[in-house]
Formats: C-alpha cells, sequence, structure tokens
C-alpha cells in the first residue's frame, strides 16, 4: 500500500496569487479525484507533485521518498499527464513512446517493445503506430498522452484533466484503463467534470483558491447534503431576488428557464422540491462559499 | 481600394517602432562608418571623400543587400497580417478587389521597405556635419553633396532592390504562410548573392556578371571599376548603359514574379491535396499482454537515453523543411562554385584536395553556422513548443543527458553535411579525372578545423538559449557573439584568440608541408575550446529550466539543492581541467611567445620613428663581402645563423659607430672587434656599437652576427611559416639585423600618420638629373651594399636538400646532417635566399648553364613546362640584352603560404599554389607559367645586373623591364599576334583599376613610386607598344645599351632618366612625342569605331570605310581630366572573323581630327573592324573599338 502525504504545501505566485494555501492531503492506492474551478491551484498542486514546480514550504512524501528534496527518485515512479500534451511532428506513435519508454528507464529492448505495443493497443492506436503525429486529431494525441503516463511501473500516476477532447467511448476505455490500475498505485485525477470523479474515485478533494476545501469520499460529501437540497424553476428575472433570499448553489438553464439548487436546512416552500444531492451540488456547494456566506446573513 | 490598401499598409506601420528602429539601425551603422575609421563599410581611402557619391553609392549598395533582412520583416507581415490574425476568412468574405487588396499591400509594403534605407543618406549628412566639428575627422576629407547623389541611388537600387527581392518574399509568404520560410527565403537571396558573384570573377565575363547581378552592386562596381579619385568624388551613378539594362532586366522579372504571384493568390483557401496513404491491413487480431517491466536506473539506461535523445533530435532536424532548403541550396553553391572557380588568368588548378577544401569552407561555412544558431532554439525550445516538455521534464533523467545529446545532433547534423561536401568534392575530382584524392587531408582537416568548431559552438548556443530562456533573444544574443565580439575586440585591440569563442590558429594543408606549423597550436586551442563548450553544456544542464518558466536566479536556487554530488565533481573536475589547459595556452601564447597587438605596434612604429630618424642620414659602412654559416632543423624549426661581414667605409669621411635594428625574434650576438656598446634600446631594438678606432674610407672591419631563431611551444598566431618543417624559406634580411634606420619601417598610411602627429612621408625621393649623391644606395639591398661575393655553407636534416645562391662547391654529410657550400659566380647583389625542403630535381643543361627545378613529387606534372620556359627566356635576353653571368638557373619550390616568386641571383623560389599545380593541358603555346618564370629570369638582367637608387622612376627599369622581357618571350612563340592581347587585357585592368584604388598619386612611368599597377600594368604595356611603334631592336638596344653601360657597376646607381638618355636615339623623330606622352606623362586614350561598311568593288575586292572617333586625354596625379587634340598614330584594321582570332589587314594611320573615315582595300568580305586592333593603346572603354561590318 503506497501513501502520498502532502503537508502544509504553500506556494505564491510573483503577481501575489496564493495558487496553494497550507495543503495537506493524505492519498491512498486508488483513483483520487481533485475537484475545482479553473483557477483554484490544481494544477499547480499536481506539477508540484510532478517535481515540475518548486513549492515556497511545505513537504511531500510518497512512502519514505521525499518528493521535494528528490525529485529524480520520485520521476521514476511517476506516470504523468500534464493539461496541455503535444506530440513532436514528423514522429511515429512508436517512435515517441518508445523515446519515453527509454527515458524512463526500461532498458532490454524486447520488454520495451512489447510495451509499446501493449499501450498503443490500449489506447486503441496500434493501426496508426507508424504514422506521423502530424496528422492526429486532438484526442488521438491525448491518447498518445495517456498511453505514455502509464509507462513502466508507476506508483503515482497524476493526470491533469485526461478526457478533455475524447469522445464518449473513448472516455470509458480510459477510466476501465485508470480503474484497472488504481487498484495497485496511487492515481490523481484532475477535473472539473464531477462525473467523472463519481464514477472513478473512491477519495476526493476539493480545491479552491488554494485550499482543499473539502477531503473525503464523495458518498460522504454527498451524505452530508442529504436532506438539505432543493430545486426550483424560475424565470429569468426572478434569478437576482432568489439569489439574494436564498443560498442558491447552482443554477443551470433547463429548457430555457434557470432551474436553482438551494441549500436549506429546512423546506423553504415557496415552490421548492427536496432533491437528492449529487456530487455537483456539493461541487458547487464547497466552492460557492461567497454566495452561501451572503444568504447565511440573510 | 489599392489606395485604402496602400495608404492603411503604411499609416499602420508608422504607428509602430520597427520601422523607427530600422531606420535609427541603419542611420547609426552609415554614421559610424563614415565619422569612423574604424567601421569599414564602402572603401573610402587616399584621395576619396568620406561622403563622396561614390562612396554613398556602394554604401547603398551593401545596405541594401542587408536591408532585405529588413524588408522581408515589411512584406511577410503585410501578406500575412490577415492571416495570421485569423482575420482572413472575415475580411476575404467581404466583397473587395483582390487586385486592389493584393497590390494595395504589396506597394505599402515595398514603400515601407525603402524607408529605413533613407538612413543612409540621413547618417551620411549627419557624418558630414558632426564629424569634422567633433574632430574625429579632418574636415578636407568631406566634401560636397549632389542631389542626384540621392535621387539616382534610390531610384536606381533601393526602390529596384527592395521590389525584386519583395516580389520573392511577398510570393513565398502568401503562398507557404510561413514567417520563417519568408525569412530563409530572403536569407538564400543573400547568401546565395554574396557567394555567387564570386563565380563570374574572370575579367572575359564580366559583362554577363554586370547584368546577371541580382542587386546592381557588382554592376556598379564594374562600370565604376576605372573610376579615379575625381570621379569618384563628384560622378553619381546614372540612368545609362550597364547599370541601366541591368535595372530593366530585373524589374522585368520581379513584375514576372509578382504577376504571377498574384493570378497564384486567391481569398479562398485552396483545397490540399491528401496524399493517398497506403492502408496498411492488420488483419490480425493481436493480442498484447503487459510484459514484465524491469526499469533500471545505471549507467546504460543514461546511455539509452542519450541515444534516444540524440535520435528524435536528430531526427527533427533532419526532417525539417528549414534545414532541407539549407542543405540543398548550400549543396547548390558548393557545386557551382565548384564549377566556377576561375583562378588566375583565366586558368585554373588542378582540383587539389586543399584546394576543395578551401572552397567548401568559403562557400559553405556560413550556412553551417546558420544552422548551428537556427536549431540550436529549435531544439532547445521544440519540447516546449510541441507542448510535449511536462512529461519529457518529469521522466527521470539527467538534464544534462537530453542537452548534451541536442548539442551533439547539432554536431552531427552538420558534420553529416560537411562530410557530404567532402563528398561532392571527391565527385569533382573524379568527373575532372583527377585521382590523387586524399581522404586523409580531407578527413584531418575536419577534425582539426571544422568538427571542433561545431562542437565549441553547439556548447555555447545551447548556454545562450538556456541562459536566456527567450528563443528570440537567443538568436540575437548568438549573432551577436559570432559576429560582433570579434570586431568588438578589434576595436578593444585584444588580438588573443583565447577571448575569441572558438577561434584558434588557422592552418592551411600543403601539399609541401602539411598542416603546417599553426596545427600545433590549433590543437591546444582546439582542447581549450572544447573543454569550454563541455563546460556550457554541464552548466545548462544544471540551469535547465525543468516544468514551469522560472526566473535565472531561482534557477539557480534550484541547482544548488538538486544538483547532485557526484555531477558538481564532474563540473569542478571540468572546470579545473579547463583552467589547467587555459593555463598551458596562455603560457605558450602570452609568455613564452609575446606578441604586439595592432595598435601597440603601430604606436611602436610612432615612436620608433620619432626618436630615431635622426640617425637617419648617420653614415655606415656598406657589406662588402658576406660569408653564411646556417644550420636549419626542420623537425625543431630551428635555425642558427653565423654571419661573417665584411664592412667597408665607402663615404668620404670617417665612420666611428655602426647602427643595427635588431628582430628579437632572431636574438643576435654580435661580435664586433674593438667596439663598445653604446646604445642598446631593448625597447625598440636600436643598438650603437662605438668604434674604438674609426673607419677611414675605404678602411674595411670583419664583424660577425650570429642569429637563432628557436621555435619555443606554440603561438597565438599561426607561428612562423618561413621556417617549417619541409618548405623553409628565409632570405638574409630575415636573418641579419638592418643596418642602421630603416625607412620601411615607417608608417606609410597617412592618415595614421596624422594620428601620430607624424608629418607626411614622402614615397620615394624626388627623382634627380645627374645625380650622385642620392644614388649612392640601390632600392633593393636599401644602401647597405652593392655587388659583392657571397659564399654560404648550409645544413640541414639528412632528408632535405639545402640551397642557396650560387654554384654548388662542396656537399658532404657530416653527423648524419646535409651540408652545402655555395658560392656566387660573379659579384651579385646581397640579396639571398635560403631554403630546405625534400626536393626532386629536374635538369636541364642549356650551353654551359645548368637549368634546375626543386619540386615536390608531388608537382611533377608542369617541370617539363618550366624548364622549356627557361630556355626560351635564357635564349632571348641572351641574344637581346647581354650574357648570363650566373652558371645556373634555379626555380625552387616552396610551401603555399605566400603566392610568389622571386628572384635572388640565380635562384628563383617559386610557390607551390601556382604554377605547379595550375592546369596547363589546354594552353598550347603560351601561359602563366611562362610569363612568371620569363619574368623572374628577366630579373637577373633587370634588378640584378642593373638596379636603380633608391628613387622616383627606379622600379621601372627593373619590374617594368622584366614584365616587357616576359611578353616579349611570349611573342617570340605566339604566331598569332591577336593572341597576345589576350594577355594585355589583363595588363591594360590591373593598370585601370590600379590607379582608381591609388590613395595618394598617380605619377608617370619615369618617376613611379614602387606602384605595381604602373610598374607592372601600365610600364609592360607602354614598352610592348613602343616595340610596335618603333621596332623590337630599336627598343632591346636602347636596353641593352643602358644596360651595358650600368651593369655590375659600383655607384652612382641610374636613374630612369639615364635609360631615357638611351632610348630617346632610337626613337625617330615623327615618334617622338611617345616619349614624353607615355613616360613623361599620364596620357589615356578614348577611341572608338562609329560605323564600318564593306562594299564590293568590280576588281573583286572590297572596298572597307570606318567612322572612327578619336581622343587623347591627359590625367593628373589625381585623376583629373583634359582632353587634347589628336595628333597620333593609331592602328586601324579588320578581323576576318567575329571571333577577332585573325587581323586580315591593319594599316597605322595619323589621326589628326576628333572624327575621320578611312577607306582601304582588301580582298574577302571582313567581319569586324577595329580601331587599335591589338589593343596596344591605353583606351578605359576598349570595347567599343570594334564593331561588325556591314554592307553599304
Amino acid at each position: 500500500m503506497n501513501k502520498l502525504i502532502i503537508s502544509n504545501l504553500n506556494k505564491t505566485y510573483p503577481n501575489g496569487v496564493k495558487a496553494l494555501d497550507n495543503v495537506s492531503i493524505e492519498i491512498e492506492n486508488g483513483m483520487f479525484g481533485l475537484l475545482g474551478p479553473n483557477g483554484a491551484g490544481k494544477s499547480t498542486l499536481m506539477r508540484t507533485l510532478a517535481t515540475l514546480q518548486e513549492a515556497d514550504s511545505g513537504t511531500a512524501f510518497l512512502d519514505e521518498l521525499d518528493i521535494i528534496k528528490h525529485p529524480t527518485e520520485l520521476r521514476k515512479v511517476l506516470g504523468y499527464l500534464p493539461q496541455e500534451f503535444g506530440v513532436y511532428p514528423k514522429i511515429t506513435a512508436e517512435q515517441i513512446l518508445n523515446h519515453l519508454s527509454v527515458l524512463k528507464g526500461i532498458t532490454n529492448t524486447k520488454e520495451r517493445k512489447e510495451l509499446v505495443k501493449y499501450l498503443l493497443n490500449k489506447v486503441n492506436l496500434y493501426d496508426k503506430r507508424k504514422k506521423s503525429v502530424k496528422g492526429f486529431s486532438g484526442g488521438m494525441k491525448q491518447r498518445i498522452g495517456i498511453a505514455q503516463a502509464l509507462i513502466g511501473n508507476p506508483k503515482l500516476i497524476i493526470v491533469d484533466e485526461p478526457t478533455a477532447g475524447l469522445d464518449p467511448g473513448e472516455r470509458n476505455r480510459f477510466y476501465n484503463l485508470l480503474a484497472e490500475l488504481g487498484e495497485e498505485v496511487i492515481v490523481i485525477l484532475s477535473t472539473h467534470i464531477v462525473d467523472d470523479v463519481r464514477e472513478l474515485c473512491t477519495k476526493m478533494a476539493i480545491m479552491d483558491e488554494g485550499r482543499i476545501v473539502y477531503h473525503g469520499s464523495p458518498q460522504n460529501a454527498i451524505n452530508e447534503l442529504n436532506n438539505k437540497v432543493y430545486e426550483k424553476m424560475i424565470s429569468r428575472e426572478e434569478l437576482e431576488e432568489y439569489n439574494k433570499t436564498y443560498s442558491v448553489i447552482s443554477n443551470k438553464m433547463v429548457g430555457g428557464k434557470p432551474l436553482i439548487h438551494i441549500l436549506s436546512d429546512e423546506n423553504p416552500k415557496n415552490g421548492f422540491q427536496l432533491v437528492s444531492p449529487d456530487l455537483e451540488d456539493v461541487f458547487f456547494t464547497k466552492t460557492n462559499i461567497a454566495n452561501l456566506k451572503i444568504n447565511n446573513h440573510v | 481600394m489599392f489606395k485604402t490598401f496602400f495608404f492603411s499598409e503604411i499609416k499602420t506601420a508608422l504607428k509602430r517602432p520597427m520601422i523607427y528602429i530600422f531606420f535609427g539601425l541603419v542611420s547609426l551603422m552609415i554614421f559610424g562608418a563614415t565619422a569612423s575609421d574604424n567601421i569599414r563599410i564602402g572603401g573610402s581611402v587616399g584621395n576619396v571623400l568620406r561622403n563622396s557619391p561614390y562612396v554613398i553609392t556602394n554604401f547603398v549598395g551593401i545596405m541594401s543587400i542587408f536591408g532585405l533582412l529588413m524588408a522581408t520583416a515589411f512584406f511577410n507581415n503585410s501578406a500575412l497580417k490577415d492571416y495570421n490574425n485569423n482575420f482572413n476568412e472575415i475580411l476575404f468574405t467581404t466583397p473587395l478587389s483582390k487586385a486592389g487588396y493584393f497590390f494595395g499591400r504589396f506597394f505599402g509594403a515595398l514603400f515601407l521597405a525603402t524607408l529605413p534605407m533613407l538612413g543612409i543618406f540621413f547618417g551620411v549628412i549627419l557624418a558630414t556635419f558632426i564629424a569634422p566639428m567633433a574632430g574625429w575627422e579632418d574636415a578636407e576629407r568631406f566634401g560636397s553633396f549632389y542631389i542626384e547623389t540621392f535621387i539616382n541611388n534610390y531610384l536606381l537600387f533601393i526602390l529596384p532592390n527592395m521590389f525584386f527581392a519583395g516580389t520573392i518574399i511577398f510570393a513565398l509568404a502568401n503562398k507557404f504562410k510561413n514567417t520563417v520560410i519568408s525569412f530563409v527565403g530572403a536569407l538564400i537571396l543573400i547568401i546565395g548573392y554574396i557567394i555567387a558573384g564570386t563565380l563570374i570573377s574572370d575579367i572575359d565575363n564580366e559583362t554577363i556578371g554586370a547584368l546577371t547581378d541580382t542587386f546592381g552592386v557588382r554592376t556598379y562596381a564594374i562600370v565604376s571599376k576605372y573610376f579615379t579619385a575625381i570621379e569618384k568624388n563628384t560622378l553619381s551613378p546614372t540612368f545609362s548603359g550597364l547599370l541601366l539594362w541591368n535595372r530593366i532586366i530585373w524589374l522585368t522579372l520581379g513584375s514576372g514574379v509578382l504577376i504571377l504571384s498574384f493570378f497564384n493568390f486567391s481569398f479562398q483557401q485552396k483545397n490540399k491535396k491528401v496524399k493517398k496513404q497506403k492502408e496498411v491491413k492488420d488483419t490480425k487480431a493481436q493480442i498484447f499482454s503487459l510484459p514484465k517491466l524491469n526499469t533500471s536506473y545505471s549507467k546504460k539506461t543514461d546511455w539509452l537515453q542519450f541515444k534516444s535523445f540524440f535520435i528524435t533530435n536528430f531526427l527533427s532536424i533532419s526532417k525539417s523543411i528549414t534545414f532541407k532548403i539549407l542543405f540543398l541550396f548550400s549543396a547548390i553553391i558548393l557545386i557551382s562554385s565548384l564549377i566556377g572557380g576561375f583562378e588566375y588568368f583565366g586558368l585554373q588548378s588542378y582540383p587539389l584536395t586543399y584546394k576543395l577544401i578551401d572552397t567548401i569552407q568559403n562557400s559553405t561555412i556560413i550556412y553551417l553556422v546558420v544552422i548551428l544558431v537556427f536549431f540550436s532554439g529549435e531544439l532547445i525550445w521544440r519540447d516546449r513548443q510541441n507542448k510535449i516538455n511536462e512529461v519529457i521534464d518529469a521522466t527521470p533523467h539527467n538534464s544534462f543527458i537530453s542537452l548534451s545529446a541536442k548539442a551533439l545532433s547539432l554536431v552531427a547534423v552538420t558534420s553529416f553535411l560537411n562530410l557530404f561536401f567532402i563528398f561532392i568534392a571527391v565527385i569533382y575530382q573524379l568527373i575532372n579525372g583527377y585521382t590523387r584524392i586524399e581522404f586523409n587531408v580531407y578527413l584531418l582537416d575536419f577534425i582539426y578545423g571544422n568538427l571542433p568548431l561545431f562542437i565549441i559552438w553547439s556548447g555555447v548556443m545551447i548556454l545562450i538559449q538556456v541562459l536566456l530562456n527567450n528563443k528570440y533573444v537567443g538568436y540575437f544574443v548568438s549573432i551577436l557573439i559570432i559576429f560582433v565580439w570579434s570586431i568588438m575586440l578589434t576595436i578593444f585591440d585584444v588580438s588573443s584568440k583565447m577571448l575569441t569563442i572558438g577561434s584558434t590558429p588557422s592552418i592551411r594543408y600543403s601539399d609541401m608541408n602539411s598542416f603546417g606549423p599553426g596545427l600545433h597550436g590549433a590543437l591546444w586551442f582546439n582542447a581549450y575550446w572544447i573543454l569550454f563548450s563541455l563546460i556550457t553544456v554541464l552548466f545548462a544542464g544544471a540551469l535547465w529550466n525543468r516544468g514551469i518558466i522560472t526566473s535565472l536566479k531561482s534557477r539557480i536556487k534550484i541547482a544548488k539543492k538538486q544538483v547532485p554530488k557526484s555531477y558538481k565533481f564532474v563540473m569542478l573536475g571540468t572546470v579545473v581541467i579547463w583552467f589547467l589547459t587555459a593555463g598551458f595556452v596562455y603560457y605558450n601564447t602570452q609568455i613564452l611567445n609575446p606578441y604586439k597587438t595592432s595598435d601597440v605596434r603601430e604606436k611602436l612604429m610612432a615612436d620608433f620613428e620619432k626618436k630615431y630618424k635622426k640617425y637617419e642620414k648617420v653614415k655606415l659602412p656598406k657589406i662588402t663581402d658576406a660569408k653564411y654559416f646556417i644550420d636549419i632543423f626542420p623537425n625543431k624549426r630551428d635555425v642558427y645563423v653565423k654571419t661573417k661581414l665584411k664592412l667597408t667605409n665607402e663615404t668620404n669621411s670617417k665612420i666611428d659607430s655602426l647602427h643595427f635594428v635588431i628582430d628579437e625574434d632572431w636574438q643576435p650576438e654580435f661580435k664586433i672587434p674593438n667596439a663598445k656598446l653604446v646604445l642598446n634600446d631593448e625597447e625598440f631594438g636600436y643598438l650603437i656599437y662605438k668604434l674604438k678606432t674609426p673607419l677611414d674610407t675605404n678602411e674595411t672591419i670583419d664583424i660577425e652576427i650570429d642569429t637563432k631563431y628557436i621555435t619555443k611551444g606554440f603561438t597565438n598566431g599561426t607561428g612562423n611559416t618561413n621556417i617549417v618543417q619541409n618548405g623553409t624559406f628565409i632570405n638574409n634580411f630575415d636573418v641579419l639585423p638592418s643596418l642602421g634606420y630603416n625607412q620601411r619601417m615607417e608608417i606609410s598610411d597617412k592618415n595614421t600618420r596624422k594620428k601620430y602627429d607624424l608629418k607626411p612621408k614622402k614615397r620615394m625621393p624626388k627623382l634627380e638629373e645627374n645625380c650622385t649623391k642620392n644614388c649612392m644606395g640601390n632600392y633593393l639591398t636599401n644602401g647597405s651594399s652593392d655587388y659583392i661575393n657571397v659564399e654560404t655553407v648550409i645544413s640541414t636534416s639528412k632528408d632535405q636538400i639545402a640551397i642557396a645562391p650560387g654554384s654548388l662547391i662542396k656537399k658532404w654529410e657530416e653527423k648524419g646532417r646535409n651540408y652545402f657550400k655555395y658560392k656566387v659566380d660573379t659579384p651579385s647583389q646581397n640579396f639571398f635566399s635560403f631554403i630546405s625542403a625534400k626536393f626532386e630535381i629536374a635538369k636541364r643543361k642549356w650551353k654551359d648553364v645548368d637549368i634546375e627545378v626543386y619540386y615536390d613529387k608531388k608537382h611533377s606534372v608542369n617541370i617539363e613546362m618550366m624548364l622549356d620556359a627557361v630556355q626560351r627566356s635564357l635564349e632571348y635576353y641572351t641574344k637581346n640584352f647581354g650574357p648570363y653571368y650566373h652558371k645556373q638557373v634555379r626555380i625552387i619550390e616552396f610551401p603555399r603560404y605566400a603566392t610568389f616568386a622571386q628572384a635572388f641571383p640565380g635562384t628563383m623560389p617559386y610557390s607551390e599554389s601556382f604554377g605547379f599545380v595550375t592546369n596547363l593541358e589546354d594552353e598550347t603555346d603560351n601561359n602563366v607559367i611562362d610569363a612568371v618564370i620569363a619574368h623572374e629570369m628577366a630579373h637577373q638582367w633587370w634588378a640584378h645586373q642593373v638596379v636603380g637608387a633608391t628613387m622616383q622612376g627606379s622600379t621601372m627599369f627593373s619590374e617594368s623591364f622584366a614584365e616587357y622581357s616576359s611578353l616579349m618571350v611570349m611573342k617570340s612563340i605566339t604566331p598569332n599576334p591577336m593572341k597576345m592581347r589576350k594577355f594585355l587585357k589583363y595588363d591594360h585592368d590591373r593598370y585601370l583599376r590600379g590607379r582608381s584604388t591609388e590613395t595618394e598619386k598617380e605619377l608617370p612611368l619615369y618617376k613611379v613610386e614602387n606602384q605595381g599597377y604602373i610598374h607592372y600594368g601600365k610600364g609592360s604595356l607602354i614598352l610592348y607598344a613602343l616595340q610596335d611603334y618603333i621596332g623590337e631592336d630599336k627598343v632591346n638596344t636602347a636596353m641593352r645599351n643602358f644596360l651595358n653601360e650600368y651593369k655590375y657597376k659600383k655607384p652612382p646607381y641610374p636613374t630612369s632618366l639615364d635609360f631615357l638618355r638611351h632610348l630617346e636615339p632610337q626613337v625617330p623623330d615623327s615618334m617622338k612625342y611617345l616619349i614624353t606622352d607615355w613616360f613623361k606623362e599620364i596620357t589615356l586614350y578614348d577611341n572608338r569605331l562609329k560605323d564600318a561598311t564593306y562594299e564590293k568593288l568590280e576588281n573583286g575586292k572590297y572596298l572597307v570605310s570606318m567612322d572612327v572617333e578619336a581622343s587623347k586625354i591627359k590625367a593628373d596625379s589625381i585623376g583629373n581630366e583634359t582632353k587634347i587634340e589628336p595628333n597620333d598614330w593609331i592602328d586601324i584594321g579588320v578581323f576576318k572573323g567575329k571571333d577577332e582570332e585573325e587581323l586580315m589587314y591593319q594599316k597605322r594611320v595619323k589621326i589628326n581630327k576628333e572624327k575621320m573615315t578611312f577607306t582601304f582595300e582588301v580582298d574577302t568580305i571582313p567581319a569586324k573592324a577595329a580601331i587599335d586592333p591589338r589593343m596596344l593603346l591605353i583606351d578605359r572603354i576598349y570595347s567599343d573599338n570594334s564593331k561588325t561590318v556591314s554592307e553599304k
């Protein structure tokens, strides 16, 4: 059983943005979802764990291994798919994976060949292995990215927004692949697609403005909101009014009209209906704090 | 519509800083070039004013080529602006006119591209006002401006050049929509242009060269090549002649390109052709299983990672379009310069391996540097550009591995190219049927020269890119370091190669002496720089930015924390080894072999003159007998010399002291009886010995001077190329200190002299009539001796032969060394060469003279011809001038570090690089070897039997006579007089070009001040024409009589007036005007044939009628010309064929009017007619002298 212990990580950018604010989490084997709105500090955290960025202070250990002090050691057991992933043009899928396998220390040529074939097959690119990557679509490139993150025997796999650009079929394939791996290693999946986390992850954290605002299992988070979330279809003109009166956690358009979710300990009546909360509600509850606070005063 | 786009293009650009920056840059450069001596563009020397129309036009020419890079920015931007901003889809769906859009944009950009060029004018004007005020330059170096200089330059050069280049760039940009390709296109245009120019260097294809010149720069050079200083100062380029035609040709071509590009241009996106890819059908359903993986991180992993990085980098360079373009282009340039490449008098040398190495180097090195710079940036930024950097950075590899792989792939790509060039060269050798292909020389030269260079620059540029963290800033700094750094060092007068990145002593392969004296130093410098490069890569590895881009400061912080101990240890170790190497190199180049920088040397010369000029007139004895004992140690490159001299007081007063100026490299020791060293100025090497008993008139003293040249370690430069392992060639002035103050050590350039407050220097003492006092010394030995007996005992290693002038008296072996004793057969000039090398000897006996050629065994091909040439010269000269007084004639090959031949008494060293290796297989009768050998042979009479005083006019009867003699020898074996015209043409060119670059003043032949273009070029032409006008025997009689009066005589030495005294009786009265016109004044002719017709007569013959125009021009010393009425005898004639090979009729006619018509009868129809058909007269434009004859 591997364990990743992050304690008190801090990072402030030169422009004053606090990207990591005293972040501490423990992560064990399995899929771990990291949710958060844009700019919450997810990528900073991921990059720090992937040894691509220095934290101002704090520590991160993978088992006994000090990630901050010995980045090279971590790199040996790391699989990483960054948010933006591209490939060299004019090089084939096979060549690029082979190159990365060597970089990850797979020195036996036969093993490497087998591995590359296996991975290409896994991401459904085996037929295109001899093609120059230049002609690949965004999704195909992303699949190479996924394949490379699995090279070697990683103990820690970090994937940042991995399913962007994938069609639903590929997405499923990919998640199955991750889930398979997740039994033995730590997989950190950063995303803002709430469903992904619900479907895949046993543990999760929500980040906002550099802080961990929730850490636990998705189900627990949902359970916390049981009997507290109500919904109502309103008209667009009313939205302002409702925002003032209730703790609106989300509003989305359904058939051209806003459908709002609010958080309330007791039944607000007024046409609201109790709904069973989902992870999205959790996400908005945790990250729309400003909105909620105002409402609590009302 | 056109107007809208045209003006909007200009308005937008004027709001941006770029155009002002460019304008400022150009102004600044030209301002610098005009106002200061340190920056040299354009060529204002001597009497040419710094702001003359000629100089301004050259500025425009040069800048408009380099301004293309700026122009590219405008044209490319204007073509791609909408496309890059993704505005094209919006714009092109509006109903606008294609022509208006296309041409509006183009001409807008064209106008903009010419604006920065106006900075040239601005810079010149500014400098003209500021430089004299600030005291940087004398006001007299500037003249007034002519408005047409500016207008014509704009319309003739700036606008058409930008137009033509613009059409190409605009077309490229529209076609490829890629900035890089546009810039590569511009670059290729520039580099190709520069190199292509070297292809058209022979005077025979000058006109083609002038018309095919894309930018008109060389056209102008050809048009203005015979301009005198005054013309350069007053004439602006005009819309006429070759220049106009050239401009019309290129404007037309440009318009063609533009129109093609317009039709190709479309608002719609073209359907891209889809390559049909073969469907690889993998029908076999394969099942893959995850293999059991064993990751390991050992040295082997490092190696594999390095290899993998290397391969991906190498592939990415070699597959890129930029690379392919540069590759193809450099290969084309190389091939075309191989095919072209005339060398000397229209002859080519055999394709020797070292010649091809030189060609490869000259025509391709710039591309290799461009590749290094460009791809250093590409490789470093490739990962980021492709967004794979985070993945790569997060893998467990050492940054040094990836960076050194990048560096190595740069080295590999450039090396691959270099080897490919060698392959092309070998093919070229084989195609030419040349089989002595020296692969080892190719390879070693590459290993000693370019390979280290690639390694060094790759490392350095990678560090630059890593440190600066911005690709374009990196490019900029790289280029700055490559090109500007060395200029900066020159400005600050630093010449140590240890400070110029990648610089090493230059090595030059010679068939005789292999890689030569520079090799030792080059190897050490290479080691020093390669270690430096390794350090730069190690540093780059430590500072390489993994992950997010951060500042250099924080990267240093991270590096301190993360770089492992072992790595730091390696870094430290490398730095230590580098320091040790640096120490060793420093010790050798600065302590063991110190040198003076050019500024220091210049100042030293000035101070020397100021301090010791006072001794110039001190009376000194002359050397009246000399015995040299010379021991040469070729392997160690040491020479020991013992010289026993007899000095005799030939003045009519007592001499009480001896003055010497020594060369510290030769460490002289003086053994002078009864003398005391009273002055020993070590700084300037000036020594005075006081004699206890002064020397009376005609009294003699025996002295001994021992000198030695010891080669120690290696030097900052190539080192001494005269004392080498095979082919040592030194003369008595090298080994002996100079006797007394030597005028030749003074600074001669008048502007430099001014800088040091030295009075203007007279090049030569004035010509004197009935000269005695000032004619006591000859210019060859600078007055130190007259005709004397000389003996030499010279020894060398066992495998070499050592040669000094004179008959070989004795030859023996002693202690495993070869000894030779030589003695001159007749008293000769003390002008002696000492040579040692491994030689083959070819011998021939002519009467009682031994003709010997000493040559390297690889160079046997032309030896028979050389023997023939010597024999022919002997025959002609003994018949026409008088006996030959030596018992031997020797031609001795020496290595190609210098390209000349020189005449010592009976002995003529001749460089290996011409003559010995020139391909003469197609030349049937006369050729350059004949010419050079006959010239040097003639010096055995003209310079060695009779020589002039150190005075104006003296070189006329050594150099002009020798060149004339050589022409006469060739004439004696040339059946067709028209063939001589080919030779005369080169002499014409030499003279006319020479006078156009005269820095002080042109003098008439009889007062020539050692000016090559006059005594070789003009002198030979005049004497040749004279023998045609008054008869060969008349001229030769005058020369023979002159020789007989003075040969081997004690001083006073003769002057040119003494020759004219002998010439005059030989010239009939009707021709006396020639002496004035040709010898005593500067006379040019402007002859042309206006019209020539023929008509058939009843007697079956043809009546030819020629309308000629002729005028005579007198020039003064700075080129002011006055036309005078002609009253001259000039030939007219007709040719049988268009090729002007056969002259079927000629007549010498009196021309006393500017326009005259002549008629005469011939037997058959002539093809062409000409005035002065054999090119005897000096005519600046000879091409208008002949015309096709048409039927009346």
